[in-house]
């Protein structure tokens, strides 16, 4: 009789595969359809820009806060900007601060919207994918006709905003917001109602509490594994101690739980953004600040929830007009820890919908 | 009763198919971009007084220009270079520039063949466009 | 409307009457020829529409227009891309098995052929009318499972091999509720023929006698062409491509070929077990019938494709033996008592 020999299959995922976000590669062991063994590699879209502060002046940094997570870039200005104020102590207008919620919370929802496309791509709900794209257009929109830029907004600036959103803006805006009800329901019935999807999702990839919080895992991912923790609570910056609003925790621990608290998470931004029209006063966007900044000698730490985790910044100054140094905290840089140790035992598909549900962005996580 | 969702989402697809396409169609119909777009960077040569604020503000050196005195001391732009390739196309230029000078235009069909085509020198530019590119 | 009916074997009769003697071998001979054309013909022509049509399903469940360049509506689309195909470079990747590299692409698409040369089109039109047709469909089209696994072993690529790998698995477990469900149609017909088949439909379909082995039947043939959301077999988000991973131009073209070949066949052999083939009132020829049940089945298929996410493998598995074969079990345990039943009836009544 033959000897029956078993062998792991070592596969090299990525950084250019199907399923990959961006330019993030694995090397996992299978034991057949079964994950044994992950190696997440990254850096392949390293791009230094923590050294590249250095030799930039500090408004000069803002555009390129953009390009970490560039889905939800309002949030990298913000945690910036307000990084940089509070070394400086800087007061910016009430105008300027309910701005910066609604198009930090814009963001959010945009980056949601990704979020709920990509999780379909990658268990093939292709047409799921399209609706989000369709409605997060609204959205770029918006960011346009106020920033310029649909992608990489540079929206914040040290001191303010970069300009009073146009006319047009307000009507769109409250039509956008009228309509998300419809759209919520629509992504629910072609995706997160599916028996496919829940079967896909649901017990898959389990996050304990414990393993959540010892991984120092934050944003969404950790709210699903039912940790009651979020940065605009907890320490609240800006105005998010005005609104009131709902920190969505599910308990699951699941793939499913983490999808759908991102659909939690869009109606309760809906929510802030509708209280910061109602609420948000005349003035004028911008603080009076200098030409040329020079924070005092002084290092300083501020972070903001973005949509996939806590960003934060620190900033050592020396007094000179360029930061001495910049560190930046990106979330999912570290909530890809997980990977490794929740992915196991599942099988190939599983663990690319465990993926999914981390909703890296490789921009954020290579830096 | 399980069943349900698939059914819903094969409704959607269905009244979703019967509905009109919301596609744009590009190169047909151009799209109409709200002024403040930043596709591409357009020089008003007569309005810039060669200070030099936005070369300063650029975060990647994209500009540099030369200038020279002129009568009654004034200076007068020679030549105004931007090296488009590293452009972030973030704006803070414009934002600088004291006169409105340099302003952002809704060109958005900035694909090139060739590398040198990268390097625009935006008084050439001006002329050619004869101060018309804001329409894209 | 009966000349348009019967025109197919009215052209055939007058080709066979250009021979002196219009049963002569060279007659049958020159028949056959073009039987085989005319089913590599309809094969091709298959894959054309249908790549647009799902191209189209495509854009339209997503507000798109789908393709939209070339000719009318974008319906030179196709042609475009299978030249293309024909100028792109042929790959045999290193280490490759090359000649079982080679081969499997024709397997695949050798089968529809196979397949489709046995289904009647139309009132005595079948290319060639087996006694056995069921079971000869059958048989053929399980052969695909090796085409694809020989794909997946040879280009010597994990991925492939994964893929190959699943296609084995996923299609041997759905052959059997497959067979399992058209046995009802066979017990209550009593023959394996298919042109028999239909015409035992002339008054009813076998869908309303057989709703639950069409279901059956409907959900194990998407299985088994490996098309969403059971298309774990070339599941890019997984296996990139499956075993279709490393081939090009035109071996890639010929397995996309062969792939739209099966899913034709597939949906031909529903339209003629449980819809009633070529039958329908006479507003239309009887094989303007066939085609559009056909092509019914088809939009059913790419519907639920482009809606679906896609099915985890061992719920995959599960589906197989614990739902679809226990149904198909007791689908042919209730046309049994049901035969039997009737029988009773008759006799009694009778
Ligand atoms: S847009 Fe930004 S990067 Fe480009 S030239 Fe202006 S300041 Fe420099
Ligand atoms: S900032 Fe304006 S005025 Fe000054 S050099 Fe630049 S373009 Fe000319």
């Amino acid at each position: 009789m033959a000897v029956e020999r078993t062998e792991e299959l070592i596969l090299n995922m990525g950084p250019q595969h199907p399923s990959m976000h961006g330019v993030f590669r694995m090397v996992v062991h299978f034991d057949g359809e079964i994950v044994t063994k992950i190696e997440p590699k990254v850096g392949y879209l390293h791009r230094g820009l923590e050294k590249l502060a250095e030799s930039r002046t500090y408004p000069q940094f803002i555009p390129y806060t953009d390009r970490l997570d560039y889905l939800a870039s309002p949030h990298n200005n913000l945690a910036y900007v307000l990084t940089v104020e509070k070394l400086m102590g800087l007061q910016i207008p009430e105008r300027a601060e309910y701005l910066r919620v609604i198009f930090a919370e814009l963001a959010r929802i945009a980056s949601h919207l990704v979020f709920i496309a990509s999780m379909a791509l990658d268990i093939a709900g292709w047409t799921a994918w399209a609706y989000c794209f369709r409605d997060r257009e609204r959205i770029l929109d918006l960011f346009e006709m106020t920033a310029g830029s649909r992608l990489t907004v540079n929206i914040m600036r040290i001191g303010g905003l970069s300009g009073e959103p146009p006319t047009e803006f307000w009507p769109a805006l409250k039509s956008f917001l009228d309509d998300l009800p419809e759209m919520l329901e629509e992504y629910f019935g072609i995706f997160y109602g599916n028996e496919i999807t829940q079967a896909r999702l649901k017990g898959i990839g389990i996050l304990s509490k414990e393993l959540a919080e010892n991984l120092s895992i934050t944003g969404p991912v950790l709210r699903a594994s039912g940790v009651n923790y979020d940065v605009r609570k907890a320490e609240p910056y800006g105005i998010y101690d005005r609104f009131d609003f709902n920190v969505p925790v599910r308990y699951g621990c699941d793939s499913y739980d983490r999808t759908l608290l991102r659909l939690d998470e869009i109606i309760e931004s809906a929510k802030i953004i509708r209280q910061a029209m109602r609420d948000i006063p005349e003035g004028s966007v911008m603080a009076k600040v200098s030409k040329v900044i020079k924070p005092p000698v002084g290092e300083v730490y501020h972070r903001v929830e973005n949509p996939k985790g806590e960003l934060g910044f620190y900033i050592v100054s020396d007094g000179s007009p360029k930061p001495a140094r910049l560190r930046i905290r990106s979330g999912t840089f570290i909530n890809i820890q997980m990977l490794p140790i929740v992915a196991l035992g599942w099988k190939m598909q599983d663990l690319v919908a465990i993926f999914a549900t981390l909703d890296a962005v490789l921009g954020e996580v290579d830096k | 009763m399980f069943g349900k969702g698939l059914f819903t989402g094969l409704g959607i697809t269905l009244k979703r198919m019967l509905q009109p396409n919301i596609t744009e169609f590009y190169p047909e119909e151009m799209p109409k971009l709200p002024p403040r777009t930043r596709s591409s960077m357009g020089l008003d040569p007569d309005k810039c007084i060669s200070c030099n604020m936005c070369a300063n503000a650029c975060p990647n050196k994209v500009i540099s220009l030369t200038s020279e005195k002129g009568e009654s001391n004034k200076k007068v732009l020679k030549t105004y270079q931007m090296n488009v390739g590293r452009c972030l196309f973030c704006g803070l230029c414009t934002e600088a520039c004291p006169t409105g000078a340099l302003h952002v235009t809704q060109q958005f069909e900035n694909a090139i063949y060739e590398a040198d085509e990268l390097k625009w020198d935006m008084i050439q530019r001006a002329r050619k466009s004869g101060g018309k590119e804001g329409q894209a | 409307m009966d000349a348009l009916n019967q025109l197919p074997l009215s052209i055939a009769a007058a080709i066979r009457s250009l021979f002196g003697d219009s049963h002569s071998i060279w007659a049958d001979l020159t028949m056959d020829v073009i039987n085989i054309i005319l089913v590599i013909v309809l094969i091709v022509l298959a894959a054309l529409i249908l790549i647009l049509l799902e191209r189209k399903i495509a854009g339209w469940t997503s507000q798109r227009p789908g393709p939209n360049r070339l000719g009318p509506h974008g319906w030179f689309q196709t042609i475009a891309d299978a030249l293309k195909l024909l100028g792109k470079e042929d790959v045999t990747p290193a280490g490759a098995d090359k000649f079982i590299f080679k081969i499997a692409p024709m397997i695949l698409f050798a089968l529809p052929m196979m397949t489709l040369a046995v289904i009647p089109y139309g009132k005595g039109m079948s290319p060639i009318d087996l006694d056995l047709g069921i079971v000869y469909f059958l048989a053929v089209s399980a052969v695909s499972t090796l085409s694809l696994l020989m794909a997946g072993w040879s280009s010597n690529n994990k991925y492939s091999m994964l893929g190959g790998m699943r296609a084995v698995a996923q299609m041997i477990s759905y052959e059997i509720p497959l067979i399992f469900s058209l046995l009802g149609v066979v017990m209550i017909t009593q023959t394996f023929s298919l042109s028999k088949i239909v015409e035992a439909q002339s008054t009813v379909p076998f869908v309303v006698l057989q709703p639950l082995a069409f279901v059956i039947y409907l959900i194990a043939g998407i299985a088994e062409v490996n098309r969403a959301p059971f298309d774990l077999v070339e599941a890019d988000q997984e296996v990139v491509a499956g075993p279709f991973t490393e081939y090009t131009g035109l071996r890639w073209g010929l397995f996309f070929l062969g792939e739209y070949g099966n899913m034709t066949a597939v949906a031909a052999l529903t339209a003629t077990v449980f819809l009633g083939g070529w039958q329908g009132p006479a507003i239309l020829p009887g094989y303007a019938w066939f085609f559009l049940k056909v092509g019914i089945i088809i939009f059913f298929q790419m519907w639920v494709r482009w809606t679906f996410p896609r099915i985890r493998i061992d719920h995959l598995m599960g589906l197989a033996w614990k739902v679809l074969l226990p149904l198909s079990i007791l689908n042919i345990l209730l046309t049994g008592l049901g035969i039997y039943i009737y029988d009773l009836v008759l006799r009694i009544g009778g």
